[in-house]
């Protein structure tokens, strides 16, 4: 399109109308021997079978090479170091199952303060386990062992078909 | 202060923290652990510590002067060493019983005598310490153990927490020679110990409480009120009761010496599943098993000397394992009836050879009733109340004692008896490698579930009266 008056060619279209013809042969088809796709041959691979792309030459940080030198790494850890390690895993461990008791069993202690004779230690226990217990029990950790533990009560109750609903054991024994 | 419970668990977590400190100073650790187990045992009765101490004592010097002399010139000393340490024993446990016993017989023949009756309190594990003490002296003698380095490794060694109560009777040999270095804790240990109380945990607080209270206990009380099913099932719930709280304790043991670094041997080994009487011994208290066969039925000729020689070897020494347990007659027949039993099978293993005559299937059958029988036996506090039992297994009527929930706990006690023979340290092996957190959340999930259907309080275990 020009704005030359005598210009009488058709106006283009908005998408080509004519497609170039393809360097490359149809699909399906091989090209014939000895005919290539112009260019240049690949020269024969170096690829070796044995080699690790991380062998290659990097080049360090300077800071990282600084931290080495600063900071040496430790030396690989012997039967002591093994030990010590494996020692602070099974404390760590021991800790987390108390926290979680602490949390989640919470009315543990307050059970156990009722439970003991008179004296300052239960009733120090005592109170401040039933300031726990309830603080907690407004978040609703105390749901899990609850339901639990009405789900034994039930199985507790249950009979055998026919059975008469009697006194349990407990109440019966002396 | 019992294993399972809070006082127990504050106790432990401060002299695990405490010892663990004291890893780099191999004897101060041993005095805090003698010290601490000093304190554990004083909660029973404080004044019975100068006994443990005294015994402890005793035997160190026994085993030390065994050591300086001439193998034929010591003989006179171990039987001193087993003397004072059966003196022991027999004064707390046995004087009651043969000083009535031989008021009646005087009485029988007419010549009653106010005999010098005692009121003595049972020092709470007397058997098994004593027993650790005779065996120590002993292997001294023998040369399978040398003689402690120090008064503080006999000490540390009769006094040890975790095996004081109820055992495992942890020998000399086992033991001494772990208390020669600082221990070092592996995470599989560790894991194993973890594990190992919480099963414990469960086994005598969810079901042998269960049993206890609401079966067992009622019925051996008035077997005369209830029918035969309540009645088997309560001899069938004693069996299960019976295994749970003593396997649990052993359990418990073992495992607070494994977190504490040392490795105590197995108790336990699924005995109901046993198809013959020698194969429950095999099974059932393994360490009091292992203990009578060395140091009493090799002693007296084992089976080297013939068929009749071993039974009654066999014989004398399930009595006075019996006799072991407690001082009662009850508990003589329990022994007469578990070495009468042995008596047959050797008989009859010596008419038909190596020859399989009852299928296993069927031996277990059997092996568990005269189990079950024997239990009867244990758990009766006398002949007539045993007989009152036995004798309602013939008693129709409703069942108004055995519910569903408890006949669960019966099966499962005996469906753990064919578990993997070692799927706590399966389990163990395979937790071995989670971070702390993962497996310190699981362990208290797994306790949160045992507190949370467990009775407010808990009954002494059972092996704690003997």
């Amino acid at each position: 399109m020009t704005d030359d008056r005598n210009d009488h060619e058709p106006p283009l279209g908005p998408f080509p109308t004519h497609r170039p013809e393809s360097p490359f042969p149809p699909l399906g088809e091989t090209l014939p021997p000895g005919v290539t796709m112009g260019g240049p041959v690949d020269p024969p691979s170096d690829w070796m079978e044995t080699a690790n792309a991380h062998d290659l030459p990097t080049r360090e940080n300077a800071l990282v090479a600084l931290g080495r030198y600063a900071f040496p790494p430790a030396p690989p850890l012997d039967d002591e170091g093994v030990a010590a390690r494996d020692q602070r895993w099974t404390s760590r461990t021991i800790v987390v199952t108390t926290v979680f008791l602490l949390i989640f069993n919470a009315v543990s202690p307050l059970n156990w303060s009722r439970q003991q004779p008179p004296g300052w230690v239960p009733e120090t226990v005592q109170a401040l386990s039933q300031v726990w217990s309830d603080q907690l029990a407004v978040f609703g950790v105390d749901k899990p062992r609850q339901g639990v533990r009405e789900a034994w009560k039930s199985a507790q109750a249950a009979r055998f078909v026919g059975q008469e609903p009697t006194l349990t054991g407990a109440d019966a024994a002396p | 202060m019992l294993f399972p419970t809070l006082a127990f668990g504050v106790f432990f977590l401060f002299v695990y923290f405490t010892a663990w400190s004291l890893d780099r100073e191999n004897g101060r650790r041993k005095v805090f652990l003698l010290l601490a187990s000093w304190f554990f045992y004083a909660q029973w009765d404080w004044r019975f510590v100068g006994l443990l101490i005294l015994s402890a004592v005793l035997n160190w010097a026994i085993a030390a002067l065994i050591a300086r002399r001439p193998e034929t010139k010591r003989v006179w000393l171990v039987g001193l060493g087993v003397a004072a340490n059966l003196l022991i024993l027999g004064f707390f446990k046995y004087y009651g019983f043969f000083i009535e016993q031989a008021g009646d017989l005087l009485a029988r023949f007419g010549w009653e005598r106010d005999l010098p009756l005692l009121q003595v309190v049972l020092p709470v594990g007397i058997s098994f310490f004593t027993f650790q003490g005779i065996s120590y002296v002993v292997d001294v003698h023998r040369g399978k153990t040398p003689p402690a380095k120090s008064l503080l490794d006999v000490m540390l060694l009769m006094s040890f927490f975790p095996h004081l109560v109820a055992g495992p009777i942890v020998r000399a040999s086992d033991l001494l020679p772990q208390f020669d270095r600082s221990p070092r804790l592996s995470r599989e240990m560790a894991t194993h110990g973890m594990l190992l109380i919480v099963w414990g945990l469960f086994k005598k607080t969810v079901i042998a409480s269960e049993l206890s209270v609401h079966l067992v206990d009622p019925v051996f009380f008035d077997p005369s009120a209830h029918s035969a099913i309540d009645v088997a099932a309560a001899i069938y719930g004693y069996a299960i009761q019976i295994y749970c709280d003593f396997s649990a304790y052993s359990d418990m043991a073992i495992g607070i010496a494994a977190l504490l670094g040392y490795s105590f041997p197995r108790n336990f080994d699924q005995p109901y599943r046993a198809s013959s009487m020698q194969q429950f011994w095999r099974r059932w208290h393994i360490s009091l098993s292992s203990w009578l066969r060395d140091y009493l039925y090799v002693p007296l000729g084992g089976g080297r000397k013939g068929l009749v020689s071993s039974c009654v070897n066999v014989f004398i020494t399930m009595v006075l394992g019996g006799l072991w347990h407690g001082a009662a007659w009850t508990f003589l027949a329990w022994g007469a009836l578990h070495g009468g039993a042995q008596v047959v099978e050797r008989v009859g293993r010596s008419i038909f050879g190596g020859r399989q005559v009852i299928p296993t299937f069927l031996g277990v059958l059997i092996t568990f009733h005269i189990v079950c029988l024997g239990w009867v036996l244990f758990r009766a506090e006398s002949f007539e109340l045993a007989m009152a039992m036995l004798e309602g297994l013939g008693r129709m009527g409703p069942v108004e004692v055995l519910t569903p929930l408890l006949l669960t706990l019966i099966v499962g006690g005996l469906a753990m008896h064919w578990l993997p023979p070692r799927a706590v340290e399966g389990l163990a092996e395979r937790l071995k490698t989670a971070p702390s957190i993962t497996l310190g959340v699981l362990i208290g999930i797994a306790i949160l579930l045992v507190e949370a259907v467990r009775p407010d309080g808990v009954a002494p275990f059972i092996y704690f009266q003997f």
